[in-house]
């Protein structure tokens, strides 16, 4: 009896040593697994402290991917099965204990497996194939006698498994499931922590970045917004240059029409009295014949009031004869200038188009200014021809306004290379050198209100960056200004695809 | 007979893995003898068995509620014997449901859920057992259904 107590005492006090290990050791994991919040950290920790100090060789942590789905993210003692494999809820132990969230005890899973799988044979065998369901590999080791799962819950809430294996039967006790029950339950805490700390890590980076996407956005604010500005200032010039562009050319086109109707109306009459004048001059000159026939008298002749009376005939007769000439000639102006008839681009003798504006402006230099025509040789050019007069009013009509009393207006032509220049300098009072940026901004002027809308260079310049030309502005105070046109001979191809839709001809 | 007390020892023996033998009566005295995956522990006094089928044992435990279960320990060279009688059927319970986990884990494995379903827990009362002794020699070329357990037909 005494021998029995002995053992009995032996025995309690072994299992008090083995409980106080164990006590031990489940601070031990207790104590690291809230030191770390790194996953993998925390999987070394539970599987191999599982396996050092509780012999539990194989185990494995799943969690749960989605609602339908569980995924290997540690393992122990199972070398040849890579990490990242999956365990449909519902199928097999883990999949079985993820489904009823329940801890699952098994201690003789091979012939169980056996004997469903011989079963399975047997129906396979008998022609019953078809009621049978694949089956499905699941992780852990192939061969096992025993397992353990047990769910790993965050109150109510399934996150995954916690399984150990192994090859023997009734390897697992009440104390090994009590055991690995402590340790699921320490480990579903941690992992719970560990991912909700990824997340907020996560969602703190996220921010951070936000805050210097936000950060560099507000410090290149300022930049993007002017730059914005100056986009939307230079739209705007665009559309107003385009706007007067289109008002002016209306308006030219309204003029030129006319001029036209005007030089029509004119035609006629004075072509009909430039005729009579000629048919007058040739009467008194055949009366004059009469009058020198011997059979007239001398006395007759010679009448001073005779004299006086053809003296008058041959004045007013050439007078009329040069003023419709002068008329004739400032109607065919007026239709070169209009062009009513050629709206198309053409080859054109420029100047023609320089002499007829010339003509048309003569009101402004007549008496008071020289004009020099230094033209040089000059091949036609491919263009607008009616744009281009335009341009000649403009640029003569200001060479003209800026000559205050007298002076001279010189127009110099010449090719150079693929392109005709041409010069209209002036002398008159110079533009200001603060002024020469701004000559060619639609609205700009110095005439007044009353002389100028300043839209005249501006047009000038559109209409010569339509026809891929250049125009400069040379100036001198007190001397005068030179402008410098230069036109290609034939604008380039892609200026005539565009054309259309670009510039408005006149007329 | 009145119900006995089991032994803690034969807890493991139960959960073994090793297909017991299961014999039933009709209540002509036709014997049925069958083989069943598991007995599970209930307590001291009940074991259970699982209703996947309707087969030979159902009926006859339905009409004779005496049956004889035979348990190999092959650890401890020996044969458990035990003269159980049905008592009731649950289906639902911890019980019912431990058992059910089981069955769903290795059927869903295995291809087998549709085949495999419990229909009930069969709680049994243990009227009596005994532990039959036997040496390993004695082992040499027994299956599963030569268990040199004899038949006995079972009492009322």
């Amino acid at each position: 009896m005494a021998t029995q107590d002995i053992q009995s005492n032996e025995r309690l006090v072994e299992k008090l040593a083995q409980k106080t290990a164990e006590v031990h050791v489940l601070k031990h994991i207790a104590l690291n697994i809230n030191s770390t919040l790194d996953l993998d950290q925390i999987y070394d920790l539970v599987l191999g402290t599982m396996d050092e100090f509780f012999g539990f060789r194989h185990s494995i942590i799943l969690l749960l991917e989605d609602s339908d789905t569980l995924r290997v993210v540690a393992s122990h003692g199972h070398e040849n099965q890579p990490l990242g494999g999956t365990v449909p809820v519902g199928t097999g132990v883990i999949g079985t204990v993820a489904k009823r969230r329940r801890l699952m005890r098994v201690n003789n899973l091979r012939p169980q497996r056996a004997y469903f799988s011989t079963i399975r044979r047997r129906m396979e065998e008998a022609g019953r194939a078809s009621e049978l369901g694949k089956i499905v590999p699941v992780p852990g080791l192939p061969d096992a006698e025993s397992q353990i799962a047990i769910p790993l819950m965050i109150k109510d809430r399934l996150i995954g498994v916690f399984s150990v294996e192994s090859r023997e039967q009734r390897t697992f006790s009440d104390d090994d499931e009590a055991l690995a029950t402590i340790v699921a339950n320490l480990a579903a805490s941690a992992i719970q922590n560990a991912r909700l700390y990824r997340l907020v890590e996560e969602r703190r980076s996220e921010l951070a970045e936000a805050h210097d996407h936000l950060k560099q956005l507000n410090e290149t604010l300022e930049d993007r917004v002017s730059a914005r500005t100056r986009e939307l200032e230079q739209t705007n010039r665009e559309l107003r240059e385009t706007q007067v562009q289109l008002v002016q050319s209306g308006k030219m086109a309204s003029l030129g029409m006319l001029a036209a109707g005007i030089a029509h109306e004119i035609n006629t009459p004075i072509g009909a009295i430039h005729s009579n004048a000629d048919v007058e001059r040739r009467a008194i000159g055949v009366i004059r014949d009469v009058l020198q026939d011997p059979a007239f008298p001398e006395k007759l002749r010679d009448q001073p009031r005779l004299k006086h009376t053809f003296k008058i005939f041959d004045d007013i007769n050439r007078v009329t004869l040069e003023a419709t000439e002068r008329v004739i000639k400032v109607i065919q102006s007026l239709k070169s200038f209009a062009r009513l008839d050629e709206p198309e681009l053409e080859l054109v003798n420029l100047h023609e188009g320089l002499d007829s504006t010339l003509t048309l402006i003569n009101h402004l230099t007549k008496d008071r200014i020289e004009v020099v025509r230094n033209y040089g040789e000059l091949p036609k050019v491919q263009c607008y021809a009616s744009q281009i007069n335009q341009v000649f009013v403009n640029l003569l009509t200001n060479a003209a306004q800026a000559i205050k009393e007298t002076g001279t207006i010189t127009i110099t032509t010449h090719q150079d290379g693929a392109c005709a220049v041409i010069e209209v300098a002036d002398t008159g009072g110079g533009i200001k050198p603060e002024h020469l940026d701004r000559i060619f901004d639609p609205g700009f002027t110095t005439k007044g209100v009353s002389v100028g809308l300043g839209l005249g260079l501006s047009i000038t310049y559109r209409i010569i960056e339509n026809h891929r030309g250049s125009i400069d502005v040379r100036s001198e105070l007190g001397k005068g200004t030179i402008l410098t046109v230069r036109l290609p001979m034939a604008p380039p191809r892609s200026y005539l695809a565009e054309d259309q839709t670009v510039t408005v001809p006149l007329g | 007979m009145g119900a006995v007390e089991l032994p803690d020892q034969i807890k493991p023996v139960m959960q073994n893995g090793i297909p017991a033998i299961v014999v039933t009566c009709s209540a002509d005295g036709i014997p049925n003898t069958t083989i069943i995956s598991q007995v599970y522990y209930v307590d001291k006094t009940h074991i259970a068995l699982s209703f996947q089928f309707f087969n030979k044992t159902i009926r006859n435990v339905r009409e004779n509620p005496q049956a004889c279960v035979a348990l190999n320990d092959l650890e401890g060279n020996a044969k458990w014997i035990l003269d159980v009688q049905y008592d009731h059927s649950e289906t639902e319970g911890p019980i019912f449901d431990e058992m059910d986990m089981q069955i769903e884990a290795i059927a869903s494995a295995t291809g087998m859920s549709g085949i495999f379903r419990l229909r009930a827990a069969d709680i049994y009362r243990v009227r009596s057992f005994k532990k039959v002794s036997f040496s390993p020699a004695s082992l040499q070329g027994v299956t599963h259904g030569d268990t040199g357990y004899t038949k006995q037909r079972a009492s009322g």
